[in-house]
């Protein structure tokens, strides 16, 4: 996360802090510095003192500077306005990471110790505004990539001499502080505490290479207070919009060059270069004192900057990994998350068989079974010690109690498959069916019970009646390229398919997203476990693939998105709650896909604004409306790129309404 | 001007008002202009971090529109004698507050609110500025 340049870099300000209190602060002479292995005692609460920046009262709306934002961080943070907190899904969320220490209401650090060795196995941080922050000292591993982000994000720390190192990833998009400076999701944190005496220093760096040239690092200031008591701010959200109107679906945002409230306080400040406002590398270095005069011009200007330690690509690709490997996240209730080769299947698993969403592709269909069946095995059949002897024991038949053949036999094998939901023609979500669904059983009787030999073998697989359409559809005279085998056998042609019985204890309830990625898409809601399976609408892994020549279209994505946000319900304070499984990509809650529904709409508007305003389709690619998240989501290469992605929101906008 | 307003806030803090706002005021709302809504009590959601009210109101075309006006949170309001029950589903007002800088919303920051019925108001007195 943070190479040893930065490391000495951000240990810069952490020294001069240092030498200041120990010039000013003579009760750091009481403890002395703690020796290695016996860090200093950062538990207690903590008073907010300062820091270098105004941080209670509001920095002014537009003013980036000392942030080193490129031209998509800048972009994104004009068109983001503070009314996204307005939003539904926004209302009750925490202070991002980079601000939350910044906050008001002081902190409390406690100390998790382990009752044996009394080793601290974490520090839990809380603020007025948070949720409890975790960070694990017992040497964890961090998450896979494809595992969910969060608020606070996933931290671990170190001790560094006398300075708790903290590591933080997973963290969802925020802001660096109030006001206006935003953050992708894909950035990590690294923290330096250091306590001198009763003053606990933070120096906080921010890498998001998405939207900076170099890491961000600002300092926060705390004094103990053994008289202070973290506030807990109480949120009650509504699940109306605060924006007004009668759109909940309501997405706030200003077109790119309309927010003309970023320079208003330069009016009062005029000495200040408008410039040195907007941030930027190189506007961060006392070179740029040259260009002042003059005599160099900013765009020439040579900055010594330091680079990110993340190599962004590659971490966003490591949320759905073209591994050839099926990675397994139990997910919630009976779903588990099934990562195979960067495809994602949702599973359910229970005393009544498997349902699988979607099967992936044709080459992984061996090792998604066999997953599957693992799954299985080890889920309906856990290897288990027997906890009751005797006839009483529950569930005895007659005169021995049935544990006793749990001991001395093999317990029953789990269910099979019974149920497949393609929820799109695509390849990636069809191509195990055959492989998958004759492995399974639907029990189809004819008669007085007996099954059909033809049509009681297989699973019973579950899509919108326009994948049958689709897969079916061959030229005169030949043959469909999909066997019948994986062809749906239960189709659905209007809003929804709701499941005839309870599944493994539930309802499940197919909804049908028309004209999105395709004519024939659809998402599943696990109704007790709480977790729905989006499909193609959704994705962390890149912009919404929309095929324009099956019916797809923009703002069917944008209603399916937005139906999957109406039934999702947070836990709370705005995360977890409701799992969403994307099509591809980490496992995500209402908030994520909210935000991903944000910039879908802000796409939409965006390029519906230049194609009102005449622009053919090359013009509107070169006027990139999609720079500041290309970052993020775009592609120059493989199969759907940012142009592709363009093209077919130019194609199938809608008149505005 | 950042030391003004960080002694201001500072002032405010002394007083015993809370600055709990999570959002920004000065970034969510144009605070150089007001926009006055005269209409109907359509809801009261009186909460934290912030309460609202939503006015049946026209925009400037004359298109009757629901105004989400946000207004204190009930610690504040309480301390001003502002209960639940104050306000009334159907109650005519007429509230003066900050547009939104969003083109489109139909939001404002509560400025002054007042019910003609009975003389009831709020803002412009001391402790009645939506922290």
């Amino acid at each position: 996360m943070f190479n040893g340049d930065q490391t000495r870099m951000a240990m810069r300000p952490l020294l001069l802090l240092a030498c200041a209190a120990l010039a000013s602060v003579p009760v750091f002479s009481q403890g002395g510095p703690a020796r290695a292995g016996n860090p200093p005692d950062i538990s207690g609460e903590w008073r907010l003192e300062n820091s270098e920046d105004d941080t209670t009262a509001q920095p002014p709306l537009g003013d980036y500077t000392g942030i080193p934002f490129n031209d998509a961080g800048r972009l994104r943070s004009d068109t983001t306005p503070e009314s996204i907190w307005g939003t539904p899904e926004y209302q009750c969320r925490p202070h991002s990471a980079p601000h939350q220490w910044r906050g008001l209401g002081g902190a409390r650090i406690l100390k998790e110790q382990d009752p044996l060795t009394r080793d601290i196995r974490a520090y839990h941080v809380q603020f007025m505004r948070s949720l409890d922050r975790p960070i694990f000292m017992d040497g964890r591993p961090h998450p896979p990539a494809w595992a969910p982000h969060s608020w606070t994000g996933f931290s671990t720390g170190e001790w560094v001499g006398n300075t708790l190192k903290v590591t933080t990833t997973h963290l969802k998009d925020g802001y660096l502080k109030r006001g206006g400076p935003q953050t992708s999701d894909m950035y990590a944190m690294t923290e330096f505490i250091t306590r001198h005496g009763d003053i606990l220093s933070i120096v906080t760096v921010i890498d998001d290479p998405i939207y900076m040239d170099e890491p961000y690092i600002h300092s926060t200031t705390y004094a103990y207070d053994p008289t202070a008591s973290v506030a807990h701010e109480v949120c009650n959200a509504s699940a109306f919009a605060e924006n007004g109107g009668t759109d909940r679906h309501w997405v706030p945002h200003f077109l790119p060059g309309e927010n003309n409230a970023r320079s208003e306080w330069l009016k009062d400040e005029n000495w200040f270069p408008p410039e040195a406002a907007l941030g930027g590398v190189r506007t961060l270095y006392p070179e740029y004192r040259t260009t002042l005069n003059g005599t160099v011009r900013l765009d020439t200007l040579k900055v010594p900057t330091s680079r990110s330690a993340l190599t962004i690509d590659k971490r966003i690709a490591e949320q759905g990994p073209r591994d050839g490997q099926v990675h397994v996240l139990p997910v919630q209730g009976n779903i588990y998350m099934l990562v195979s080769d960067g495809t994602n299947v949702t599973v359910s698993v229970g005393p009544e068989g498997v349902m699988v969403v979607n099967t992936g592709s044709l080459q992984m269909s061996d090792k998604l079974l066999t997953a599957i069946n693992q799954l299985a095995n080890a889920t309906v059949t856990p290897p288990t010690t027997n906890t009751c002897v005797g006839v009483s024991c529950p569930g005895a038949w007659g005169w021995s109690s049935p544990y006793m053949n749990a001991v001395i036999s093999s317990p029953a094998p789990p269910k099979p498959v019974r149920y497949i939901v393609n929820t799109s023609v695509a390849p990636d979500n069809v191509g195990g069916n055959l492989k998958i669904a004759t492995s399974g059983f639907f029990p189809r009787v004819q008669g007085f019970g007996a099954a059909v030999e033809s049509v009681g073998r297989g699973a019973s697989i579950v899509a919108h009646e326009n994948v049958l359409n689709r897969m079916t559809a061959a030229p005169a005279g030949k043959q469909p390229a999909v066997p019948a085998a994986a062809q749906p056998t239960d189709t659905y042609f209007d809003e929804f398919f709701k499941l005839p019985a309870y599944f493994n204890g539930e309802g499940v309830i197919v909804y049908h997203a028309p004209a999105a990625n395709t004519d024939g898409d659809s998402f599943v809601f696990f109704r007790h476990s709480e977790v729905i399976a989006a499909g193609d609408l959704y994705s962390t892994v890149s912009y919404p693939v929309i095929d324009v020549e099956k019916g797809g279209t923009i703002q069917g994505v944008i209603d399916g998105l937005n139906k999957i946000i109406d039934l999702a319900v947070p836990e709370y304070r705005a995360q977890g709650g409701t799992w969403i499984v994307p099509g591809r990509g980490r496992l995500s809650d209402t908030a994520d896909v909210a935000s991903y529904r944000n910039m879908v709409t802000m796409m939409r508007d965006r390029i519906r604004e230049l194609k009102a305003k005449g622009m053919t389709l090359p013009q509107v690619k070169a006027a990139r409306p999609t720079l500041d998240f290309d970052g993020r989501y775009g592609s120059t290469t493989g199969p759907w790129t940012t142009d592709m992605f363009v093209e077919a929101v130019y194609r199938t906008l809608q008149e505005k309404k | 001007m950042r030391r003004v307003v960080s002694l201001v806030i500072g002032a405010a803090l002394l007083a015993g008002t809370a600055t709990y706002a999570h959002h920004s005021y000065a970034a969510t709302y144009d605070v150089s202009t007001e926009v006055k809504l005269d209409g109907k009590l359509m809801a009261f959601s009186y909460r934290n971090p912030h309460s609202f009210v939503t006015v049946q109101a026209p925009d400037e075309n004359g298109v009757q529109q629901r105004w989400s006006v946000e207004w204190a949170g009930s610690g504040q309001l309480a301390q001003a004698g502002v209960q639940h029950d104050t306000l009334k589903v159907g109650d005519q007002i007429v509230v003066v507050g900050r547009p939104s800088r969003v083109r489109g919303e139909y939001r404002a920051l509560m400025v002054r609110l007042t019910r003609p019925s009975d003389g009831f108001n709020w803002g412009g007195r001391a402790g009645q500025v939506v922290d």
